[in-house]
């Protein structure tokens, strides 16, 4: 394959940068990288694409841990290329084609915003399609702004197939635009996002898993793939017959046994052999510190990331049951919205019996929210201190599990690892 | 009211609730615990028929298509009209609002008809309105808010203000109605842009809320939760702006 000189020259300013911010501590330099390169090489994207990009995933949660079981079942198949970080704007996008061997099977992760963008530079074969929800509504489109962009983009691109959850209303309503879609019975937890036909407005019909508009007559599409959940163990059941057991996935929860059976339909249209997907899935341990065990100062945690109501309502039933404290850290930085107004939709209620330890800049607001959820709260700056005064349970623990929004979590995380440095 | 059960209506929670609009429910029943009150609240669902003997309705904020079918479901139904002209209290929010009023700009900014309780008109500013919001109480308003009220913003409405509204405060740091005012107030109708939700960040205004219900004002009672969470909002917006 040859790529443009102008591609090559871009690359080699990009990684200088990325070298640069490394140095200079400022995180893995993925974005100023990238978008040196894009500055230098606007169609860099498309160029290295150059069709070896397998699939996109896209949602708005679980996209960073459904890319990674995905690209781990499709190194089967030789090297695999794909963000290690999350990186899923244009910027880290270019960064992570540039950074593998030149012909490798590229699974990126791409931001809901920028995937009408990446899916004209890439096309992709496959694009997976999670889940919409409410989150950064700062910054971000509101939730039908989304699905329509997304509708507008596989109008676009009628040769890509798309693997899309069919519980998810605004989900659907995006992906019946597309000439080959595979329907995956994903579940959906979280349904204040799409109560209402994105359509026409009417209050959506809902019957267990079944949902319907009596508007417009849109309806849940027939699935190829479900998820069925049982007793805290997954199976991807295929409509043809075929079960996939999915209990020994490391990765923990409903949600994360939902992204392994969208990956798993993905896996199928590529033609991976299935069994060795799943085996591939389940070596997965932790995805960019999600569920990793780390010391931070004298406390010994497990990361959770926590960023919005749907994946907060997930996240609560893989926490220890009460009376088991948690730390929750809450930060308003623009990564994290600036807007902290969620807290109000996040069912908090259901951490009552246990003290909940509200840390990060916005720990008042927390605060505030837990005080009328009748949850039992202190309010700590830096639980992590020696002498913080956490309550005796809290000490009492091994691990404690610390959820946090995006920017809480990484500050832990890059805290963690200065200071398991000798 | 009656039997001295503040009974609280939540008007289409499934339509308008997307900033976290349900906390103001919460916060109207954890301040009349505060004060010994027992409340009871009713969530409406589109299609439901609206209760015409709610004491207090609650409307929240929500996106274009859910707020234009909330409007057309509201003005069929004619039982929140009714219920304010009988003197029940209403607090509406953001889209909430501005479907109140007489006309708000639909998803392609077309103008489309509200539910004609509030004296307003909206159109589009030309820059969505993005941030902390701090006012400070009108002339007008009534003489219990005293505090600066506190939130976020999130909208592109601007909106106008005919002869029967007030203004309900007088920006001190953000973009609120567009013309230096925020929100809006007529008999015992209250609508706001503060989100975040208003009412548990600005306690002052749930119990005039409370207060209008039983015809009386009630004792000022503080929180240290909310009471920090307000210093440090304050604090934040005149030290740095939105």
């Amino acid at each position: 394959m040859s790529r443009k000189l102008r591609t090559r020259v871009a690359i080699r300013a990009g990684k200088l940068a990325s070298a640069t911010s490394r140095i200079a501590g400022k995180g893995e330099g993925m974005v100023v990288g990238g978008r040196v390169m894009l500055k230098l090489a606007p169609d860099a994207i498309a160029d290295l694409a150059n069709g070896r990009v397998a699939a996109l995933v896209s949602a708005t949660n679980g996209k960073t841990s459904t890319t990674r079981l995905l690209a781990n079942a499709a190194e089967q198949r030789g090297p695999v290329v794909t963000a290690a970080t999350g990186a899923n704007m244009t910027s880290g996008v270019v960064t992570t084609l540039a950074a593998g061997p030149p012909d490798a099977m590229a699974i990126l992760e791409v931001d809901e915003a920028y995937l009408p963008m990446v899916t004209a530079a890439t096309k992709p074969q496959v694009i997976l399609l999670g889940n919409l929800s409410r989150d950064q509504l700062d910054r971000m489109n509101e939730v039908a702004m989304t699905a329509r962009k997304w509708r507008t983009m596989l109008a676009a691109n009628p040769d890509v197939t798309v693997v899309a959850n069919a519980d998810d209303p605004i989900v659907t309503f995006a992906a019946e635009q597309a000439q080959h879609v595979v329907w995956v019975g994903g579940g959906q937890v979280w349904t204040a996002d799409s109560a209402v036909c994105p359509e026409c407005g009417t209050l959506l019909t809902r019957d267990d898993v079944q949902w319907h508009c009596t508007g417009c007559g849109r309806k849940r599409p027939e699935t190829t793939w479900e998820l069925r959940w049982d007793k805290g163990a997954g199976t991807a059941v295929s409509k043809s017959g075929l079960e996939l057991d999915l209990s020994a996935l490391q990765l923990p929860g409903r949600f994360n046994a939902s992204n392994a059976t969208l990956a798993v339909a993905v896996c199928e249209q590529l033609g991976f052999d299935l069994a060795e997907s799943v085996k591939r899935m389940c070596e997965v341990t932790a995805v960019s510190g999600r569920y990793a065990v780390v010391d931070v100062g004298a406390t010994r945690l497990r990361l959770l990331l926590a960023k919005n109501p749907a994946g907060w309502t997930e996240l609560i039933d893989v926490m220890p049951p009460a009376p088991a404290p948690v730390i929750v850290s809450i930060n308003s930085n623009a990564a994290d919205g600036r807007d902290p107004s969620w807290l109000w939709d996040v069912p908090f209620e259901r951490l009552r019996g246990r003290t909940v330890i509200a840390s990060g800049d916005r720990r008042r607001d927390l605060a505030v929210r837990l005080l009328h959820a009748d949850v039992d709260h202190v309010v700590i700056a830096d639980p992590y201190a020696p002498d913080a005064p956490l309550p005796e349970q809290a000490r009492a623990l091994d691990v404690i599990d610390n959820a946090a929004t995006y920017t809480a979590f990484h500050e832990l995380r890059t805290r963690a690892q200065r200071e398991a440095q000798p | 009211m009656s039997d001295s059960v503040i009974r609280i209506v939540s008007i289409y929670p499934s339509l308008l609730g997307t900033y976290g609009d349900g906390g103001n429910v919460l916060a109207l029943s954890h301040r009349a615990r505060m004060h010994g009150l027992t409340t009871e609240v009713a969530e409406i669902s589109p299609g439901q028929a609206v209760p015409r003997h709610g004491d207090l309705y609650v409307l929240g904020g929500g996106e274009d298509t859910a707020q234009v079918a909330a409007a057309d479901a509201l003005r069929a139904d004619r039982g929140l009209a009714q219920a304010i002209s009988n003197g029940a209290s209403l607090l509406a929010i953001c889209a909430g609002y501005q479907l109140i009023g007489e006309e708000f700009p639909d998803a392609t900014g077309t103008p489309s008809p509200g539910v004609g309780i509030l004296d307003i008109r909206t159109d589009r500013l030309p820059k969505r309105a993005v941030g902390e919001l701090l006012a400070t109480p009108s002339p007008n308003a009534p003489a219990k808010l005293t505090e600066p009220l506190t939130g976020y913003e999130n909208h592109a409405g601007a909106t106008h203000l005919g002869p029967d509204a007030l203004p309900l405060a007088q920006v001190e740091s953000g973009v609120g109605n567009g013309d230096v005012s925020e929100g809006a107030i007529s008999g015992r109708v209250v609508g706001t842009y503060l989100h975040g939700p208003c009412l548990a960040r600005n306690p002052q205004l749930a119990d005039l809320l409370l207060g209008w219900v039983l015809d009386r004002d009630l004792e000022p009672l503080v929180e240290r939760e909310v009471e920090e969470l307000r210093a440090e909002r304050l604090d934040y917006v005149r030290r740095s702006g939105r």
